[in-house]
Parts: structure tokens; C-alpha cells; sequence
């Protein structure tokens, strides 16, 4: 039994896991901010459209929310502070499951505005969207708990350090 | 300073660092938007309607005789608008506007539920997507059973009566 719970812990904290989970949610982050930056008042409809903010921020968020995601995606690939843009991914995950659960509730026909603004014909969203990012916010949370800054950037400095002293 | 701590704690400062960076971008760059919306968004969001399967029939001369040889077991709707009826509509029809937007209201729908009628025709502008069929498929998702609608709509109803 404790055999098996070793190889078990060993497979999920897998150094070469981590680093596919890290480029794969880093590109879905950086592949979802680029239409979202280059077109701020297109994003800004899109979070109007969920009907949950208040129009105060509606547009703080559509003009930020992209840039940590840019943030967020850069770190993850690049193996810098891996852990915490893992905590961001996560925390922007479960934002975009509650909202898109409450559009979903709410029998709203739309596009989720992940990706580009699309029409609710070409990408509506649906339990497969909620699927989806729960899939994602999965990866992201593996990423947080078992990361150990086995590649990247981090992994560098530590060595450099290292090999200085 | 513990691990999760640190973690924390960077993931706020990245998130600080980059709403400051989002919001200079953004001031900076001509296609920039208020951080405040001036106005509330103008936002359509359909909730859609259910939708029935419907058959499709074609506009020959003998739809035309069948169509009105039943007058009475028959209903005919015409789903143009209001003008369009006025103009031109198929003998003994009755005109319901289809609407993209706006659903069709609770009472047209008992009132066709209630015309006794064993079979529904509906003919629309034909165009693409055909008006007489989303009507149609719109009535039959709402419990209309025995529902068809015209192929080609109105032009093609024309057509056939020219033919004749």
C-alpha cells in the first residue's frame, strides 16, 4: 500500500507533468487575453453582457482582467513565481465558472467572451464551457499544490545562486 | 515567511503590477475606453425559444386546391408582415408576423391552438432562414401539432398560383 501511495504521489508531482500543465494553462491564458487587450470595448461588452457587475467597474474589469491574465500566462510558461501566477489562474477560473453558471441559470443565449468576441451562434455557451473550465481550474490547482521549480526561470536563479556561494 | 504566504503575497503584487499596467495602457492608447462606463451597455440576450421539427412542403398547384378544398380542417398562416398581408395573401389565411426578436404572444398561440384545425400551413418569405419555417418550428416547440411549412414561402406560393 505505501508502495502504491509513493508512485501515486510520484506520477501527479511528475517534474515533466508539471512543466506540460504549466505551458498548456499559460497558453489558454495567453492565447485568451490577446483579443481581450487589443479590444478593450468589444471585452467590455462581452462582461456586460453576464448582467452581474455593476457598470461602475465593468470597464475596470474588462481593462485589467486581461493584463493578469497576460501576466499570469507569461509566468506560467516562463517558470517565474510559477506557484502564484497558479494561484491567480485558479482564482480567475473560479470567477469565470460562478459567472458563466449564472448566465447558464439564468437562460442567457450568449458567447462566454473567452476567447473573442464571438456570437452566441459560434461559441454559446453550455455545460461543456462550465466542463471545461473546471478542467482547467483542475490543471491550475495541480500546478499550485505540486510545482516545485523543477524548469523555468526560478529553477535558473536557484542554480546560479548555488553555484556563486 | 512561510511558502503559501509568499505565494500569496506575490500573486498580489502581480495582479497590482499588472491592473496599473492595464490601466496606463489603456489611457495611453487611442482605442482606450473609460474606466467608467458613461452610459449602461445596450445588451440583447435572446432566451431561446423551444423549437418543434416541422415538415416541409412544396408550393405546387395541388397544395393550393388541398389547402383550400380543407378550408375549415386546414389553418394557413402567413408569417410576412402586416403590409405584406395586405398585399397579398393566400385565400382564408391568417396573418401572423414572425418576429426574430420578439416571441410570439401567449394568446395567438391559443388562438391557434384553439381553431380546431387538424393540419397547420405556414408560409413566410422564403429567404434564408425562411421566416415561415421558424414560425412554424417556433409553434410547434410551443405544442401546435401537425404543422408544416411552405418551401420557397410567398414567391414560391406566386409561382404556383401563375401556374395554374
Amino acid at each position: 500500500m505505501n508502495r502504491l501511495s509513493r508512485t501515486a504521489s510520484a506520477v501527479v508531482s511528475c517534474p515533466w507533468l508539471i512543466l506540460a500543465l504549466r505551458l498548456y494553462i499559460g497558453y489558454v491564458f495567453l492565447a485568451a487575453c490577446f483579443h481581450k487587450i487589443v479590444h478593450p470595448a468589444m471585452f467590455a461588452v462581452d462582461v456586460a453582457t453576464y448582467d452581474i457587475l455593476p457598470l461602475a467597474v465593468i470597464n475596470l474589469m474588462a481593462i485589467v482582467l486581461p493584463w493578469i491574465e497576460l501576466a499570469a500566462g507569461l509566468m506560467l510558461v516562463a517558470g517565474f513565481r510559477a506557484r502564484a501566477a497558479a494561484l491567480l489562474t485558479s482564482g480567475m477560473m473560479v470567477v469565470f465558472i460562478v459567472a458563466i453558471s449564472i448566465a447558464l441559470a439564468r437562460g442567457l443565449h450568449m458567447s462566454c467572451g473567452c476567447f473573442a468576441s464571438q456570437g452566441a451562434v459560434e461559441d454559446p455557451i453550455s455545460l461543456l464551457t462550465v466542463a471545461r473550465d473546471a478542467v482547467w481550474f483542475i490543471m491550475s490547482v495541480w500546478i499550485l499544490v505540486f510545482d516545485r521549480n523543477s524548469f523555468g526561470v526560478d529553477h535558473l536563479v536557484e542554480r546560479l545562486s548555488a553555484w556563486k556561494v | 515567511m512561510t511558502g503559501w504566504k509568499r505565494i500569496v503575497r506575490d500573486a498580489i503584487v502581480v495582479a497590482a503590477a499588472s491592473a496599473a499596467v492595464g490601466i496606463l495602457f489603456n489611457l495611453a492608447r487611442e482605442e482606450g475606453i473609460p474606466l467608467v462606463a458613461e452610459s449602461p451597455y445596450e445588451i440583447f440576450v435572446p432566451c431561446p425559444e423551444p423549437l418543434g421539427e416541422v415538415d416541409a412542403v412544396l408550393p405546387t398547384s395541388g397544395l393550393l386546391d388541398q389547402v383550400e378544398i380543407r378550408a375549415g380542417r386546414t389553418l394557413v398562416i402567413d408569417a410576412g408582415s402586416s403590409s405584406d398581408f395586405s398585399s397579398w395573401h393566400l385565400r382564408g389565411a391568417i396573418n401572423i408576423p414572425f418576429d426574430y426578436i420578439e416571441p410570439v404572444a401567449d394568446q395567438v398561440i391559443r388562438r391557434v391552438a384553439s381553431s380546431r384545425a387538424r393540419h397547420v400551413v405556414v408560409y413566410g418569405d422564403g429567404a434564408d432562414p425562411d421566416s415561415g419555417r421558424e414560425l412554424a418550428r417556433e409553434l410547434a416547440g410551443r405544442g401546435i401539432s401537425n404543422i408544416a411549412f411552405v418551401e420557397g414561402g410567398v414567391q414560391a406560393l406566386k409561382s404556383a398560383r401563375g401556374a395554374e
